[in-house]
């Protein structure tokens, strides 16, 4: 159990000055169903941490609203108020599908969005649902702000780029097109505390004539960084979702993951199980049994 | 290490402690105020033997720092019965066995106490999600499950 | 007979509230981990991280300077660093992942963990031996110096190995090699099992408490097995027994894990507490729970079976190895249990089966909720599923052929005098779950998400038997109010020992259950009476209870006679603590009064009584003679579906009958066999500590995955009674019968849908998704 020095503050200000002054040495907790157990743990991740900066009550971050066609998350948001949110589940109904598949409720009580996000596990449930939403970050320090795509974050499994100063503050992406077709899908080697063998989220738009038009495929657990598989949308861009391009889309998505992760021990099982996943996904969104 | 001052409500007191900044709720319960129904069995979110109840939610205290607790209300398992009377849930536990070796019950228990003060009648789904974070290794859940349908079925 | 309710008891058979309810409700329990004492410290063990070495030097000088650390101690600090039970306090060497190097006793919290960090530790890291596999390889380094080699793949003194001499256990009925001659089909196949662990949700822990004034040691702790405990203090300390004293606090969960390792934990704050004058207070976290408690022994099982073709098996031969790891205090009276029960519930008049376990430097093997049986009746009743396919018959018919009747010999050539029941089971567990009609729809499936149904037949000896003596001890005073304290050496590890006993005392005696207290065990109050395993507690543990209880009822019959005036002829009932004439039911007096006439009249109002089991006569070099008092048969069925894409068992429902004899309390009864049920779904589906080279990749509920209460199936508990006059009131085993067929019965139903879709069967568990898509696991390391 790892000990340190304890910051409450009241508003983003307040946390980002208090950053500013702790650099490295400083770890932002929120929930902490991630950092406490690495606290727990002595992880090496927490090498030199002396302080943390609880922004748990910085109420100012907790919002979901909607602004034009944009959906803004606040990043101490719950999994759980995520789930439960009306305005998420027509938005953008993946991410509360998403976020009601983490751990368990206690972890889904106090465990957010943000958190999740800077935590950087390649097993996350809410990323891939991110991905596929476009979704972007804001990050505020004493010296501005900077929104960024929120796949740009991350850099390697649990580990983010995010500036040592630096308080991820808000989640924002698109609202998807009435016409959207979405699916998360998450194997688990149980129901629930489960932590995704593989997950993966995927957003379709399809035109009048049923030609996909849109096409986002964001596989998790299986990228060394969290992203979409451009090679396997780029099958169904322009097409009709037949069953052949499925099962095409979703065997890119194996073959990618083994060109950006190469061969590991557990790609004979993962190389034909993403691509189930995936397809079941697609064929989930699409309505077909 | 400084202490941070942390005001917060328990099962309904006002109590007001200097904690270790990075003291868990779990221990301060436990240990500073004497809440030794709270159990730990893993300390890393995964048994719920440590679940309270903060304002309306369940949590696992063995990831929340007390720190973080300021201004909060917290339920315990101390904290169910009125006036020596047992609160519902307890008395169905104790008609359907729904215990054997007692470790996970509290947690059991509150997960129980916070679906139902949200939603007096769930489904059977409903209450197994809702214990879904309470790993017993004696019961298999069923006459738990039992118990819990219980209280629901009497609200109605 | 059948299923429960024809039996005529007034509190048997009956769901009477478990009397520990209220405490475990209310929170107010107190687990060990919950005490507090003045003064007192905390304790903590420095492990090595490593599974074979030498240590080369300690240096503990830093962190006995570390301000509020009151004792540093290793091996060369105290008295007796080995336990009696083969393993060490304080090791010399370090033999597996789990060895202990030091104990350090702070005042605080953080005191103990710089303290256990600043200790300085030169290893020197040596080859080591991990797999049963590799044990057996010649010339594979001698784990321990007792191991012993094989010849003729049997266990020989004399020869230097890794096989553990004394937990071989032989079987030879009849001539095996004559009759495979005569057998049309023969199958040989071998099986392996996976570590499991316990899992209990409390932790292990214990305060150790010195009395200055007496030199006595309290330790309270959270021990299954109180006296056994209370050994580990006298040893440590190297005081005598009477100066040790062990208090059971409420236990959070045991299923035979709360053995050795709480045992040393109790020498070792023990030993603490001596060194500083302080109480001091030892909680294992998890991750240590994983790394030293025992596990389920993994299990290499290969038969040879062979049957004529219209499906009498005549003969049957097997080698069955188990992982003992480095240490073992187990082994060798679990597998006694393992070669008894290693050709199954069936008439099979040539039997030749040798059973022993091997040294590792990997965890040990211990007693868990079964004792061998999941693992061998996983492999026994695959076998019987392949043995069907290769006769081509149905693996039912082939089961009623086979199965045991009354009068019948077992493989040890026990007859079965007792009600032998499980064809009748099977009957019924058939109709009740529609088996045949299901399997037929099932055979029909297409899809990537196939059903499948498994059924699984079986028996248990009841209580200890052929392992050791099956005596016991209760005690039981009545007080002036006509309360009544009763206690036993047995033990309330969450089962309903308690509840049990109550019921038993109030049938007995015709007290109300809400006026028994049972008192639990303090090793100071009430005498050993061996361990409270083998599902052994009401069946046998009890029969002293019920004797106490007819003692005292005569000594209270005797005085309430003469307040009532009655006739010799006269008699007198007690029912729900009063007193009163059979003719004339309105003279009667209430068991308070007459219990204070005797205080005052200075007659026996207490009563402690043993219970001696009958003889058995196991002939441990032949694996004959008459082994366990009688048996508990079970017959389980499992339904699943099975997604072969992604390899995820998802477990519909499990039906289970169990027979228990008499049925003691319903409700805890079908309790029991719920969590068997799920017990029994994690060993077949997704559970096992994995060991690379002896180091543990699952150290907590993160990675060791069992059941939720979204993950648990559908179940139906069937409860049958017959006539035994073996048990208290009839009662048998059902803690261990639970779950111990739970698991093969989900094997079964998972490889109903890979052989009808893939012609492959898997025989090594856990089902998990890999294994199913796959044939194999990918997990590093090879436990078994």
């Amino acid at each position: 159990m790892m000990r340190f020095n304890y910051f409450r503050p009241a508003s983003v200000k307040e946390a980002c000055k208090l950053l500013n002054q702790h650099q490295s040495e400083a770890k932002v907790i929120a929930g902490g169903t991630d950092l406490m157990v690495q606290v727990r743990d002595e992880d090496k991740k927490l090498a030199g941490m002396k302080t943390v900066i609880d922004v748990s009550h910085i109420n100012e971050l907790r919002y979901i609203q909607e602004e034009g066609n944009v959906i803004r998350i606040g990043a101490i948001v719950t999994h759980d108020q995520i789930f439960r949110s009306p305005i998420l589940k027509s938005a953008a109904p993946l991410l509360p599908e998403a976020c009601n598949t983490v751990g368990s409720p206690q972890i889904r009580h106090r465990g957010t969005i943000g958190g999740s996000i800077c935590n950087a596990s390649p097993a996350a449930d809410p990323v891939p649902a991110l991905v596929a939403l476009n979704a972007e970050v804001k990050l505020e320090s004493v010296r501005g702000e900077r929104v960024v795509p929120m796949v740009d974050i991350f850099e390697k499994p649990y580990k983010t780029n995010i500036g040592a100063d630096e308080l991820l503050t808000e989640i924002s992406f698109k609202r998807l097109s009435d016409a959207s077709k979405t699916a998360f899908i998450k194997l688990g080697r149980r129901k629930a505390l489960a932590i995704a063998r593989m997950n993966v989220a995927v957003v379709l738009e399809l035109d009048d004539q049923g030609i996909v038009t849109e096409a986002r495929i964001a596989p998790g657990s299986v990228l060394p960084r969290p992203g979409r598989v451009s090679e396997a949308e780029e099958v169904l861009i322009g097409q009709k979702p037949t069953a052949e391009l499925i099962e095409l889309a979703s065997k890119k998505v194996s073959a990618v993951m083994i060109e950006r992760s190469g061969v590991r021990w557990s790609t004979p099982y993962k190389e034909p199980v993403i691509a189930v996943l995936t397809r079941r996904a697609l064929n989930q969104a699409l309505g077909v049994e | 290490m400084d202490k941070v001052k942390v005001n917060m409500f328990v099962n309904g007191k006002p109590v007001s402690l200097e904690v270790k900044p990075y003291a868990r709720l779990l221990d301060v319960l436990r240990e500073d105020l004497g809440l030794t129904g709270t159990k730990e069995g893993c300390g890393v979110g995964e048994c719920g033997a440590c679940t309270v109840i903060v304002d309306g939610e369940t949590v696992n205290t063995c990831l929340t720092l007390a720190a973080s607790m300021d201004g909060k209300h917290i339920t315990t398992i101390e904290g169910l019965m009125e006036n020596e009377k047992l609160h519902p849930i307890q008395e169905a536990f104790i008609k359907h066995n729904a215990l054997q070796c007692g470790f996970c019950t509290p947690g059991l228990i509150m997960s129980a106490k916070a679906l139902l003060d949200s939603n007096p009648n769930p489904s059977t789904e409903q209450i197994k999600v809702a214990i879904s974070g309470n790993l017993c290794r004696c019961t298999g859940y069923e006459q738990v499950v039992d118990a819990i349908k219980e209280v629901a079925e009497k609200s109605k | 007979m059948p299923l429960m309710g024809q039996k005529n008891f007034r509190v048997l058979n009956k769901p009477v509230t478990r009397v520990d309810a209220l405490d475990k409700v209310t929170g107010r329990a107190q687990y060990a981990a919950d005490l507090n004492f003045p003064n007192m410290l905390y304790g903590g063990c420095l492990r090595s991280g490593l599974s074979h070495a030498n240590i080369v030097k300690i240096d503990t000088s830093k962190a006995k300077a570390i301000p509020g650390v009151k004792a540093v101690l290793t091996a060369a600090d105290v008295p007796k660093p080995k336990s009696w039970a083969d393993y060490y306090y304080l090791a010399d060497k370090i033999r597996y992942i789990g060895d202990v190097v030091a104990i350090v006793a702070a005042e605080s919290k953080e005191a103990l963990s710089d303290a256990l960090k600043a200790i300085e530790v030169e290893y020197e890291e040596l080859p080591g031996v991990y797999t049963i596999d590799e044990a057996l390889e010649p010339n594979a380094v001698q784990v321990r110096e007792k191991g012993v080699g094989l010849v003729d793949g049997i266990p020989t003194p004399g020869t230097k190995g890794n096989a553990f001499l004394e937990s071989y256990f032989p079987i030879r009925k009849g001539n095996v090699e004559e009759a495979f001659k005569k057998c049309d089909v023969i199958i040989e196949r071998e099986y392996r099992t996976q570590f499991i662990e316990h899992s209990y949700i409390e932790p292990e822990a214990c305060v150790a408490v010195s009395n200055p004034v007496d030199g006595t040691m309290t330790v309270y702790s959270s021990s299954q097995n109180p006296h056994f405990s209370r050994r580990y203090i006298a040893d440590a300390l190297q005081i005598p027994m009477n100066k040790a004293r062990l208090v059971q606090q409420t236990l959070g969960g045991s299923f035979g894990g709360k053995e050795e390792l709480v045992g040393l934990t109790v020498g070792r704050a023990a030993l603490l507490a001596k060194a500083t004058g302080q109480p001091v207070k030892m909680v294992l976290n998890r991750e240590e729970s994983f790394l030293e408690s025992s596990k389920r022994h993994p299990f290499r099982i290969r038969y040879k079976v062979g049957a004529t073709k219209d499906g009498k098996i005549l003969a049957f031969e097997g080698q069955l190895v188990d992982n003992a790891g480095a240490y073992n205090n187990q082994t060798q009276f679990m597998n006694c249990r393992a070669s008894i029960h290693s050709a199954g519930v069936y008439n099979i008049p040539n039997v030749k089966t040798d059973t022993f376990g091997v040294f590792t430097n990997n965890i040990h093997g211990g007693a868990m909720r079964g004792y061998s049986s999941p693992q061998i009746i996983f492999a026994q009743e695959s076998l019987m599923e392949e043995l069907a396919e290769a006769l081509n018959m149905d693996p039912i018919e082939l089961r009623r052929k086979n199965l045991l009747k009354q009068g019948d010999l077992t493989i040890t050539s026990q007859k079965l005098v007792q009600p032998t029941i499980i064809s009748e089971m099977l009957d019924h567990v058939l109709e009740k779950t529609d088996f045949v009609a299901k399997r037929e729809a099932y055979n029909k499936q297409t899809g990537s998400k196939q059903k499948g149904i498994g059924l699984v037949t079986c028996y248990r000896g009841a209580g200890l038997g052929a392992e050791t003596v099956d005596a016991s001890g209760a005690f039981i005073t009545a007080l002036e109010d006509g309360s009544v304290l009763i206690n036993s050496g047995t033990a309330e590890n969450g089962q309903g020992l308690k509840t049990a006993y109550s019921q038993i005392v109030a049938e007995t005696l015709g007290v109300k259950v809400e006026d028994i207290h049972h008192i639990g065990v303090d090793t100071h109050a009430i005498p050993d009476s061996g361990m409270t395993v083998a599902s052994r507690g009401t069946v046998m543990g009890a029969q002293s209870m019920k004797k106490a209880a007819e003692k005292l009822k005569i000594l209270i019959l005797e005085t309430a006679k003469e307040m009532l005036n009655a006739s010799p002829l006269d008699e007198v009932i007690i029912e729900d603590s009063v007193c009163f004439l059979k003719s004339e039911p309105s003279r009667s007096v209430s068991l308070g009064e007459v219990c204070n006439n005797r205080l005052w009249a200075g007659k026996q109002l207490a009563v402690y009584e043993w219970f001696e089991p009958k003889p058995l006569n196991p002939d441990h070099h032949t694996g004959q003679g008459d082994v366990f008092p009688t048996y508990a048969y079970a017959c389980v069925v499992a339904e699943v579906e099975v997604d072969l894409e992604t390899g995820y068992v998802d477990v519909l429902k499990v039906t289970a009958a169990h027979d228990c004899g008499t049925v003691i309390n319903p409700a805890t009864a079908k309790g029991q066999i719920y969590g068997g049920i799920a017990m029994g779904m994690g060993f077949a589906c997704t559970e096992e500590v994995e060991v690379n080279k002896g180091k543990l990749r699952t150290k907590n509920f993160d990675s060791y995955i069992f059941p939720t209460a979204v993950d648990v199936p559908e179940m139906d508990a069937i409860l049958f009674e017959c006539d035994d006059t073996e048990g208290t009131f009839g009662a048998k085993s059902l803690g261990e019968p639970a779950t111990e067929a739970v698991g093969a019965a989900i094997a079964n139903a998972v490889n109903s849908v890979l052989v009808r879709t893939k012609g492959e069967r898997l025989r090594r568990l856990p089902f998990d998704l890999e294994r199913v898509v796959l044939g194999k696991s990918l997990r590093a390391g090879g436990n078994a």
